[in-house]
């Protein structure tokens, strides 16, 4: 972890977006899970937290296109292509989602986000 | 709770009827004016609350728009067994609920279309609305609502307070919009801008300048693209969104009736009443 911390300079930054909106994204969404659902009236504060999450999921996207076009420019594509599906799977959990099933949708992004997580600090 | 919230306003003997829908996370309530308008002029109104509405803020979340367009065609078909002529009207996504319906059944006698919202782009709509389809797409619309805020869609501000302290009990409309609402709408909205040329019948579209929800984009739209041959447009300079509760509602109600009289073959003028 600190030989971690000590290199952050030396790693892309496209990476280090994703590595930090993901592990924010996914207490996000544990929060949602864990709190949020079972108190449905608390709309001011589930409100903010859902412009939050927004954006997080916002620079969660610029940072996957963001690392996309650094792959290409760096010759290793692959990485980059791999990366592209994490940026199309939560509008494919979204599409077929219920508010019936939710908990068990967001279990599926929770997961999701979990594995663009470990793929993102593999390539570290 | 829904049961009690629907109206019908009948006559004896009535050969014409007035069907409304009510707006999104609104209920019967908001159209009880104008249907007790159209009822004095000779009118049965009736209004039901949609599916999803008047029930608790979780039943909303759990409905689809073909829903809300199944159930209102269902009291639309009741009504044309009994009545010689059904016009339609509604507020909000009721009036696109309207022009849906027509699409499908040319033989409405008309169409009130009452701030149509066919875009969510009115001044009140937050400055973060760019991000929208983030949340609109993902499931993150099944955690967001946006809180009712002021002013409520009512410019009058006597009725703003009455309408507030209401909605805060959630008794007769919700006191927010859940985003998995207005994706559905917004999937209702993208039907009918699709579908928008199968109108045919006669469109009286009454929408406010001031607007707080939607702007005059959506009901320009629908006057530019129906085909019907009778199309009236007026604009409203004194009143937000809410336009049948609003501070210019008198008028509004007296538009609706005069455009209905002209198309009902049923239509006896008070003075002919009198000559027979």
């Amino acid at each position: 972890m600190i030989e971690f911390l000590k290199n952050l300079s030396s790693y892309p930054v496209p990476l280090l977006l994703i590595i930090v909106t993901n592990i924010l994204l996914i207490a996000g969404f544990c929060i949602g899970k864990a709190v949020l659902l079972k108190n449905e009236n608390a709309i001011k504060f589930f409100a903010v937290f859902s412009v939050l999450m927004t954006f997080l999921f916002a620079a969660y996207f610029i940072g996957i296109i963001w690392f996309f076009v650094y792959s290409i420019a760096a010759g290793s594509s692959f990485y980059g292509i791999m990366f592209l599906i994490f940026l199309f799977l939560p509008f494919v959990i979204g599409y077929f989602s219920t508010y019936k099933k939710i908990q068990l949708y967001s279990d599926i992004q929770i997961l999701t986000l979990l594995i663009s997580l470990i793929a993102a600090l593999s390539l570290i | 709770m829904t049961e009690e919230l629907n109206f019908q306003l009948k006559h004896d003997k009535c050969k014409r009827a007035v069907l409304l829908f009510h707006g999104m996370t609104g209920s019967p309530f908001e159209m009880k004016k104008i249907g007790r308008a159209f009822y004095n002029a000779g009118f049965d109104a009736y209004c039901y609350c949609l599916p999803g509405h008047g029930t608790s803020p979780v039943s909303i979340k759990e409905v689809k728009w073909e829903d809300w367009y199944n159930d209102s065609e269902k009291h639309y078909l009741e009504l044309r067994e009994k009545y010689e002529e059904v016009f339609l009207g509604g507020l909000c996504m009721g009036a696109v609920l309207a022009l849906c319906i027509s699409m499908e059944h040319p033989e409405v006698k008309g169409i009130l279309g009452l701030s149509t919202t066919l875009y969510l782009d009115g001044w009140t709509i937050p400055w973060y609305n760019f991000m929208m389809p983030v949340a609109l797409h993902t499931i993150l619309r099944y955690y967001y609502s946006f809180p009712e805020r002021e002013p409520y869609g009512l410019k009058n501000e006597v009725l703003r307070k009455k309408i507030a302290a209401l909605q805060k009990k959630n008794t007769v409309a919700l006191d927010n919009y859940p985003m998995s609402c207005i994706y559905e709408l917004l999937k209702m909205s993208r039907h009918a801008r699709r579908n928008m040329s199968k109108v045919h019948s006669p469109v009286l579209l009454i929408h406010s300048t001031q607007d707080d929800l939607t702007s005059s984009k959506s009901a320009d739209f629908v006057y530019k693209h129906i085909s019907s041959e009778i199309k009236e447009y007026i604009k409203l300079e004194n009143s937000y969104h809410l336009i049948v509760m609003d501070n210019e509602r008198e008028f509004v109600f007296e538009k609706c009736i005069e455009f209905m009289n002209r198309f009902s073959d049923f239509y006896m003028p008070k003075d002919a009443e009198v000559a027979v």
